[in-house]
């Protein structure tokens, strides 16, 4: 697959079908990805993959801990910035909105939202989660390497027909996380990524995510 | 460079190229670029990345100011805090000692070495460069986000056979640089440059080992039958 098409059909795939990924591939997918860049080599990233029991163990364990709501939300960094303007304020609800939709199901109706959100802690039926780790000395520099070689990562997997979803949700939950896998207490919990077969004619994989139009982004200067 | 036709080809053939041809970069092809890199993922969709894309008499302008200009004190931003333990350390070393061998300067040559800096500067002579800052209060995760935008552009320029380098050392001209496109310095944290162009294959300084860790000391499995 080309880079473009790999870049272009890579969306986040709430919805997967109940079939195991090899091993081997995603050793392929990950040996690659090493070849990511860093600044200094620092080479930041680090991630545990699972599957099978460990990840039952852990989509077991959350979901005892979700009726506790918020006073068990335990992420290690703001997820979301505090304060937020113009365009960046407009899209922190949009893609929420806009998957609620396609899946038609109103505002008023919380508890079947409140299902549908709880997805993101059954890693939404993959096969293979894919935690990701990194020391807590890295500065904010070292988390664009980390999300160099995560897109990496994501890019590859559509190479080998294989879908994601980036997931910082499993964020709030790093303290049930750390119950299950081995993650160093030096170490920040930064982020899961949900690994599989994505369900494509699902609606919930269906609906458009918008971006900003090219030249609101990007400047161009003596062309 | 041949242009890389799938991602593989694209991860294995992309290298911080430090030696660039005159070659000039089409407008058209950087615009195909950064246009499929929209589609790079972020949380919640706030696509924090904005830059500026500079090459011609503008970009040598901003060059001709920074080279005249002090670095800036206090940084922008710490790019170093990892140097202070000895495992970055150590890679950061290496990758200085293999790049310097490769251009054939030695350890004791300050000059030598300074010039190589100095092309830091000029982005190694690379006809275009694309700068990149967004707004100050984005935190952790966000920069996670520029990088996969970063990261999707550097992968596909080379599928349009063009090579590229990540200048996190333009930091240490920040404000100078946010001046000169009238971003706010107030609002908007700069991050680094993407020197991109045409690289020359057989430079030296384009050709040495780069090392990586092996895979099993960055990744565990559990539960894999």
């Amino acid at each position: 697959m080309d880079v473009s098409e790999a870049v272009a059909s890579r969306r986040s795939i709430r919805a997967f079908l109940d079939k195991p990924v090899d091993q081997a591939v995603l050793r392929r997918v990950l040996e690659k990805a090493q070849n990511a860049p860093s600044g200094g080599n620092t080479q930041p990233w680090n991630a545990v993959m699972l599957t099978g029991e460990p990840l039952q163990k852990l989509i077991e364990l959350v979901a005892e801990t979700i009726p506790l709501g918020l006073a068990a939300y335990s992420a290690e960094y703001p997820i979301y910035p505090a304060e937020l303007e113009g365009r960046y304020a407009a899209s922190r609800f949009g893609v929420g909105e806009a998957m609620y939709a396609a899946l038609e199901i109103p505002r008023e109706d919380k508890a079947q939202r409140m299902e549908v959100f709880r997805n993101n802690f059954r890693a939404f039926g993959a096969p293979v989660l894919m935690l990701v780790h990194t020391p807590r000395y890295m500065g904010l520099p070292q988390w664009s390497d980390i999300g160099m070689w995560f897109q990496t990562v994501m890019l590859l997997l559509r190479e080998e027909g294989l879908d994601s979803c980036g997931q910082e949700a499993w964020a709030v939950y790093q303290k049930q996380i750390r119950e299950v896998v081995d993650i160093p207490e030096d170490h920040i919990f930064f982020s899961g990524c949900a690994i599989g077969w994505g369900d494509r004619d699902a609606a919930v994989n269906q609906f458009p995510v918008p971006r900003v139009g090219i030249d609101e982004a990007v400047t161009w200067v003596g062309f | 460079m041949t242009k890389a036709s799938t991602v593989t080809d694209a991860m294995l053939t992309r290298r911080s190229i430090r030696a660039f041809s005159d070659t000039p970069v089409p407008l058209e092809t950087i615009r195909q670029v950064l246009d499929t890199a929209r589609w790079a993922p972020s949380g919640c969709n706030f696509q924090p990345w904005e830059g500026a894309v500079l090459t011609g008499a503008p970009l040598r302008e901003l060059q001709d100011k920074m080279r005249a200009a002090p670095m800036q004190d206090p940084k922008e931003y710490s790019w170093s805090d990892p140097e202070v333990l000895p495992e970055c350390l150590a890679r950061l070393h290496q990758v200085g000692a293999d790049m310097y061998a490769a251009l054939q300067v030695d350890r004791g040559d300050k000059e030598g070495r300074a010039d190589f800096v100095g092309r830091n500067l000029v982005s190694f002579d690379a006809p275009a460069v694309l700068l990149v800052y967004f707004p100050r209060v984005m935190g952790p995760p966000q920069w996670s986000d520029v990088g996969m935008w970063l990261q999707s552009i550097m992968l596909l320029l080379r599928e349009a056979g063009l090579d590229s380098c990540p200048q996190e050392f333009l930091s240490l001209h920040a404000k100078l640089i946010k001046d000169y496109l009238g971003v706010s310095d107030e609002s908007h944290i700069f991050f680094c440059g993407i020197a991109i162009g045409c690289g020359i294959a057989d430079d030296p300084v384009n050709q040495f080992d780069r090392k990586r860790e092996p895979l099993d000391s960055k990744v565990q499995f559990l539960g894999f039958e």
